[in-house]
C-alpha cells in the first residue's frame, strides 16, 4: 500500500511539476482579454510590446450603450478627497450610463503594485487608474495600459491642446498610452521673509550655488542651525535635473550604459558631498525624510526646498512666513525641468465596454474645466495650452502669482527618461547617493559599483 | 458472508484512509507544492510581472544571483537577516527568561504586570509600527525627546545604518519578549518542587538551581521557542517594510523584503524567484540541522 500511495503522490507531484513547466511564453490570462479585444473588433491584445493594439478609429465601437459601474483607482490622499468626490459627482450626474466608484489605493508605489498584481492576475482591473509618470515606459513596453490612439480619433478628443512634452510623456514607442492628469514641476521653495532680510534671491545657475549656500546658511561649530536647502534624496526626481543639465546623459544613446561615472557626473557628486560635509544642506533620506524636510522649512530651520510644485498650497497653508517658489538652478547651457505628477491609463486587460466607459471618464478628468478645478484648489499645474497661453492663464496667476516662475519656463518642462529598466536603476542611484552623502565612504568605489549595477538592470531590462 | 469484490481488507482501509487524507493532500499540492514549481519555472524565465510574454533564460538568474550583482545583495540580506535572527532569538530567549524568572509569582499584582507584558502582542503589527515611527522620528520622537532631557544629542533613529536595524528590534523586542516570558513561565510552572527541595537540602544555591535545574529542564521549551522563534525572524517583513522600507542604503534589507522588493517594486519575478528559491533551501537546512542537533542535548524528562 505504502508503494501504491507514493506512486499516486508522486504522480500528482509530477503532474503539478508538469503543469508548472508548460505553457512557455504566456501568463495565460493576456488570451482571454485579447479575445475581447478582438471580439470587439479589434486586433490581439497579446501583443506584449508596445501595449494593445486598440481597433482603428470607429466611434461606435468605444460608444457606451449600457448602464455601467466602474472603478478608478487613485492616490490622492486625504486633502484632496473634497475634490474627488466633487469630481466624481459631477461626471456621474452628467449622464445615465456611466457610474464612477474612486478608490483609494495608497501610494504611488502601493497603487503601482496593486495595478501590476492585478495585470498580472487578469482580473480585479479597475477601468481607469492614476499612475506615476515614471512608469509609462514600463507599463507600455509590458502591455499593461491601452494603447489610446483610436479612442482620440474616435471621439475627436482634442489632445493638441495639452503641453506638448506633457502629452509625449504619456506615449511609448509613439503610441499614446496615457494622458496627462495632475502634473507638476520641480521647484525650490524658499522662506521670502528671510530672503528679503539678507538680501539674496535663488541663482539661476548651478554654478552660483556655492556662494548662495555659504549666505543663506548658519553653521555654528560644526553644528547646522540653519540649512540652505534640503535635497530629497528619496526621490531622484528631485535631483536628476542637475544632472541633465550638467551635460550628464544617465542613459547612454545605446540604452545598455549610464554615464554616472562621467567627470561631470562625478564632480557634482563631489559638490552635494561638500555641502553636506559643511552642513549647508541636508540630504534628507529615510522613511520619515519628507515629514522632517516639510517641518525643517516650515520651523525656519532651512532657507529652501526643493520639492513638488504641486504641494504649493500645503506649503502656504502652514508657514508663517511668505513662501517663494523659484525655477530650479540651470547648468551653463539649459535649465531644464522635468514633468512629474499623475497620468490617467485604461488597463489593456478589461473587457471593450469597461474600456469605453474608462475613455468616457478619463476624457472627463482630463477636461480642462476639471484640469482649472485642480489647479485652483491644489498646487497642480494647468494642463492645457488654451489656460497657460490665454486671459485664463493670467487669471490664474492672479490668484496664484508664484506660478509666474512655472508659466515662464514652460517650454522647458520636458517628458521623462523612458526606458524598461529606468526605476531599477534610479533605485540603485539614490541607495548609493544617499549613502555617499550620509556615510564616511570611499566615493570613488561606490561610483564604479554602482555604474556597474546599473549597466546590468540598463542591459537586462 | 460478505465477500469484497476486489481489493483486500487491509488495502481497502489504507484506501479509505487515502481518501480521508486526499482532500489535504490536494491543498498542499494546489497552494504549496504547486507554487514551488511554478518558483522553481519562473527562476529559469524572464518574466517581468507587467508583460504577458516571457522566455526561458537557461541559468541567467541564477548566474546573476551567484556570479553576478545580485551575489552582493544576497550576501548583504543574509547578514541582515541572521543579525536581526541573532537579536530576536536573543530578546526573545534571554530577555524571556528573565522576565520569566522576574514574574514568576502567582499573586493578582503579578498576574497583571504579566499582563501588561504580554498586551503588545496582541497589537497588529502594522499598527505598533507606525506607532513606533513617531517614537523614532528624529525630530518630534518621543524618545530622542528624552535623550534631549538627558543632555545626549538627537539620534537619527532609522536613517542611520548603525541603529536603523537596532530600530526595527526595538519594535520586535517590545512585542516578542511578553510571549517568550508566557511561554518559559508555563514551563517553568510545570517543573516539579521536588528537584528544588533536593537541591536546597543539599545546600545548593539560587545561582545552582537556576543552571542545574531550571535550565536544563526548560531546554525543550527552549529548543521551541529557538526554532519557532528563528523560523519567524527569518520571515521577517512587515516591520522592516513599514519602519524603513529596507533602509538606509539597504541596510536593514531582510530575505523576504529584498524578494518582495523584486517582485512588487522592481517587478522582476525572475530575480525574486531565484532568491525565494536560495532563501527556501537555506532555511530548510538550518532547521533540520537545529532539530539534528537538539536531539543530543535537550532533556524531554519532566
Amino acid at each position: 500500500m505504502k508503494k501504491i500511495l507514493a506512486v499516486v503522490l508522486a504522480a500528482a507531484m509530477g503532474t503539478s511539476l508538469l503543469a508548472g513547466c508548460s505553457g512557455g511564453g504566456s501568463t495565460g490570462t493576456g488570451g482571454a482579454a485579447a479575445q475581447q479585444t478582438q471580439a470587439a473588433g479589434g486586433s490581439s491584445g497579446g501583443e506584449a510590446q508596445g501595449g494593445t493594439e486598440a481597433p482603428a478609429a470607429d466611434a461606435s465601437m468605444y460608444e457606451v450603450t449600457e448602464p455601467i459601474t466602474i472603478q478608478w483607482w487613485h492616490a490622492l490622499e486625504d486633502q484632496y478627497s473634497q475634490t474627488v468626490e466633487e469630481v466624481v459627482k459631477g461626471f456621474n450626474e452628467s449622464q445615465d450610463l456611466i457610474t464612477v466608484e474612486p478608490v483609494y489605493i495608497g501610494s504611488y508605489s502601493q497603487l503601482n503594485e496593486a495595478l501590476v498584481a492585478a495585470h498580472a492576475a487578469g482580473t480585479g482591473l479597475p477601468a481607469i487608474t492614476v499612475t506615476n509618470t515614471p512608469y509609462v515606459a514600463e507599463y507600455g513596453a509590458g502591455g499593461l495600459t491601452e494603447v489610446l490612439d483610436p479612442y482620440i480619433q474616435a471621439s475627436g478628443y482634442d489632445v493638441e491642446d495639452f503641453g506638448a512634452g506633457m502629452l509625449q510623456a504619456g506615449q511609448y514607442d509613439n503610441k499614446q498610452v496615457c494622458l496627462p492628469f495632475l502634473i507638476s514641476t520641480q521647484v525650490v521653495y524658499y522662506n521670502k521673509d528671510m530672503a528679503d532680510e539678507l538680501g539674496v534671491t535663488v541663482p539661476e545657475k548651478w554654478a552660483d550655488m556655492d556662494e548662495f549656500l555659504e549666505k543663506v546658511s548658519i553653521v555654528n561649530n560644526g553644528t547646522t542651525e540653519r540649512y540652505g536647502s534640503i535635497v530629497p534624496g528619496w526621490d531622484q526626481w528631485y535631483f536628476e535635473t542637475v544632472f541633465l543639465n550638467d551635460g550628464v546623459k544617465l542613459v547612454n544613446d545605446d540604452m545598455t550604459s549610464t554615464d554616472l561615472d562621467s567627470q561631470a557626473a562625478v564632480d557634482l557628486v563631489y559638490k552635494y558631498k561638500e555641502w553636506c560635509d559643511k552642513g549647508w544642506i541636508y540630504w534628507a533620506n529615510g522613511t520619515d525624510a519628507s515629514s522632517i524636510m516639510r517641518q525643517n522649512f516650515i520651523d525656519g530651520k532651512a532657507f529652501s526646498v526643493f520639492h513638488t510644485s504641486s504641494l504649493y498650497n500645503t506649503y502656504v497653508d502652514r508657514c508663517d512666513f511668505e513662501v517663494g517658489m523659484a525655477w530650479l538652478p540651470g547648468g551653463e547651457t539649459t535649465k531644464n525641468q522635468e514633468i512629474g505628477g499623475s497620468m490617467l491609463l485604461i488597463p489593456s486587460k478589461n473587457d471593450q465596454a469597461t474600456k469605453n466607459a474608462g475613455w468616457q471618464f478619463l476624457m472627463y478628468l482630463c477636461g480642462k474645466d476639471v484640469n482649472m478645478k485642480w489647479a485652483k484648489e491644489t498646487g497642480y499645474m494647468p494642463t492645457r495650452n488654451s489656460v497657460l497661453k490665454t486671459e485664463e492663464g493670467v487669471k490664474f496667476l492672479e490668484e496664484k502669482p508664484a506660478f509666474q516662475c512655472i508659466f515662464d519656463n514652460l517650454d522647458l518642462i520636458k517628458p521623462r527618461i523612458s526606458h524598461p529598466g529606468w526605476n531599477q536603476m534610479v533605485t540603485i542611484w539614490m541607495n548609493y547617493l544617499a549613502e555617499i552623502m550620509i556615510e564616511d565612504v570611499d566615493i570613488p568605489s561606490k561610483i564604479e559599483d554602482m555604474v556597474e549595477e546599473i549597466n546590468e538592470v540598463l542591459e537586462d531590462a | 458472508m460478505e465477500k469484497n469484490s476486489f481489493l483486500k481488507p487491509r488495502t481497502m482501509s489504507a484506501v479509505k484512509d487515502f481518501v480521508c487524507v486526499l482532500p489535504a493532500l490536494i491543498f498542499l499540492a494546489v497552494f504549496t507544492y504547486y507554487p514551488i514549481c511554478k518558483l522553481i519555472q519562473i527562476s529559469f524565465t524572464d518574466w517581468n510581472l507587467v508583460s504577458d510574454t516571457w522566455n526561458y533564460v537557461g541559468f541567467k538568474n541564477w548566474v546573476w544571483l551567484f556570479n553576478g550583482s545580485g551575489t552582493k545583495h544576497l550576501l548583504n540580506s543574509l547578514r541582515v537577516t541572521v543579525l536581526y535572527s541573532i537579536g530576536e532569538l536573543t530578546i526573545t530567549l534571554v530577555g524571556g527568561m528573565i522576565f520569566a524568572l522576574i514574574f514568576n509569582r502567582l499573586n493578582k499584582t503579578f498576574s497583571i504586570m504579566r499582563a501588561i507584558v504580554f498586551m503588545p502582542k496582541y497589537v497588529a503589527m502594522s499598527s505598533a509600527a507606525v506607532i513606533f515611527l513617531w517614537i523614532l522620528n528624529t525630530d518630534t520622537g518621543i524618545l530622542n525627546y528624552f535623550l534631549k532631557i538627558l543632555g545626549l544629542p538627537a539620534v537619527d533613529w532609522l536613517g542611520n545604518r548603525n541603529t536603523a536595524l537596532i530600530s526595527v528590534l526595538m519594535l520586535t523586542g517590545w512585542r516578542a519578549i511578553g510571549y517568550g516570558m508566557m511561554i518559559y513561565l508555563s514551563a517553568m510552572i510545570g517543573i516539579s518542587k521536588d528537584y528544588y527541595e533536593a537541591a536546597s537540602l543539599d545546600g545548593a544555591t539560587a545561582a545552582q538551581s537556576f543552571f542545574k535545574i531550571t535550565l536544563p529542564m526548560l531546554s525543550p521549551t527552549t529548543l521551541f521557542l529557538f526554532v519557532t522563534t528563528f523560523i519567524s525572524s527569518m520571515k521577517v517583513f512587515q516591520s522592516v517594510d513599514i519602519l524603513t522600507s529596507g533602509g538606509p542604503y539597504r541596510s536593514t534589507e531582510v530575505f523576504v523584503y529584498t524578494i518582495y522588493k523584486y517582485a512588487m517594486e522592481d517587478f522582476r519575478m525572475d530575480r525574486a524567484s531565484v532568491i525565494a528559491i536560495a532563501f527556501f533551501v537555506m532555511l530548510l537546512v538550518v532547521t533540520a540541522s537545529t532539530f539534528k542537533i537538539s536531539n543530543s542535548s535537550v532533556h524531554y524528562d519532566s
